[in-house]
């Protein structure tokens, strides 16, 4: 199989966005209710009288549809061979029912892995804007590439 | 749901452990067929030929369990009003089907906050383990909480 990015396709400064991924009352409720049952996000009432003035979707889910977006934007067609991991997760605005979230991905640095010459890694940070243009959710994370041709 | 749990409960060196959730590979392939349909997350025959070996559950999807562990264990009888984030989320071994998880979290470090009296923040390390005691998932991230009793006004700040 052979993919459109590899590696070596990603240099840093360069930047992908998505168009918008709506999200409707029912599947905040539905993902909620499966993986983060907290009153805000799976009773509307309860939610009302919380802090939050109403229902808001789960961080998590909203992390969920982040990659969702990268997915489609690029990894799909990506040499991916995963991720070790994310820092500076940052929840910044609640997201609630009919918002349309839509992603920018940035790419900050490429590194070739010293002890695999087949692969590298690409960090990149990711931002989430709601249709008001307001940014919901951030954060940087570390993806791991196969290469074109392996380093020397 | 009475509230047992406010924020000066949350002591460094407070520890819990959940009990467990048995992930199946229905479980994992409907969640990333929404969220990540990477192929090593959808398809079991196809994630064979990855450097995986087989089907493994998104990462995404180990934080969501991880997530509802923490609700059924114990955060659902607390004053928690939400999370601003993580600082490190650390992805250390694939889940796979049938793995069975757990959470221990960890209180590292409780700050009152300095706008509102009544709220306090917690520093958490959250470690998900399988069944054979490996951790998964390590993440380090902060969450809110009320206050049983509101912070008392500072000395030198004025009286309403």
């Amino acid at each position: 199989m052979s993919y459109k990015y590899y590696w070596e396709d990603f240099a840093p400064g360069q930047v992908r966005e998505t168009g918008g991924h709506s999200l409707s009352e029912d599947e905040i409720i539905e993902f909620a209710r499966k993986y983060d049952p907290q009153p805000f996000h799976i009773d509307r009432d309860k939610a009302k009288q919380s802090a939050f003035g109403g229902l808001i979707a789960s961080g998590w889910q909203t992390a969920g549809l982040c990659m969702r977006m990268l997915c489609d934007l690029y990894l799909l067609e990506s040499a991916s061979m995963g991720s070790p991991g994310v820092d500076e997760v940052r929840w910044v605005k609640p997201v609630r029912p009919g918002d349309t979230l839509r992603l920018k991905s940035t790419v900050l640095e490429t590194r070739a892995s010293a002890s695999r010459p087949d692969m590298g890694t690409v960090r990149s940070r990711s931002e989430v804007y709601n249709q008001h243009g307001e940014l919901v959710m951030r954060m940087s994370g570390v993806g791991m590439f196969r290469r074109r041709s392996p380093g020397t | 749901m009475a509230i047992k749990y406010y924020w000066e409960d949350f002591t460094p060196g407070w520890v819990i452990e959940t009990p467990t959730r048995t992930l199946s590979e229905q479980d994992i392939v409907r969640f990333a067929r929404e969220y990540d349909p990477q192929i090593f997350h959808t398809d079991a025959e196809a994630a064979r030929a990855t450097p995986f070996g087989g089907l493994i559950a998104s990462g995404w999807q180990t934080c969501g369990i991880t997530m509802r562990l923490m609700c059924d264990g114990y955060l659902l009888e607390t004053s928690c009003v939400g999370s601003p984030g993580l600082e490190e989320l650390r992805w250390l071994k694939p889940v796979r089907p049938g793995d069975t998880l757990r959470l221990r979290s960890t209180v590292l470090e409780s700050t009152p906050s300095g706008k509102q009296p009544n709220r306090g923040t917690v520093l958490f390390r959250w470690d998900t383990l399988n069944q054979n005691d490996e951790i998964v998932l390590s993440m380090r991230g902060r969450q809110l909480f009320l206050r049983r009793a509101p912070a008392p006004p500072e000395q030198d700040s004025p009286k309403a």
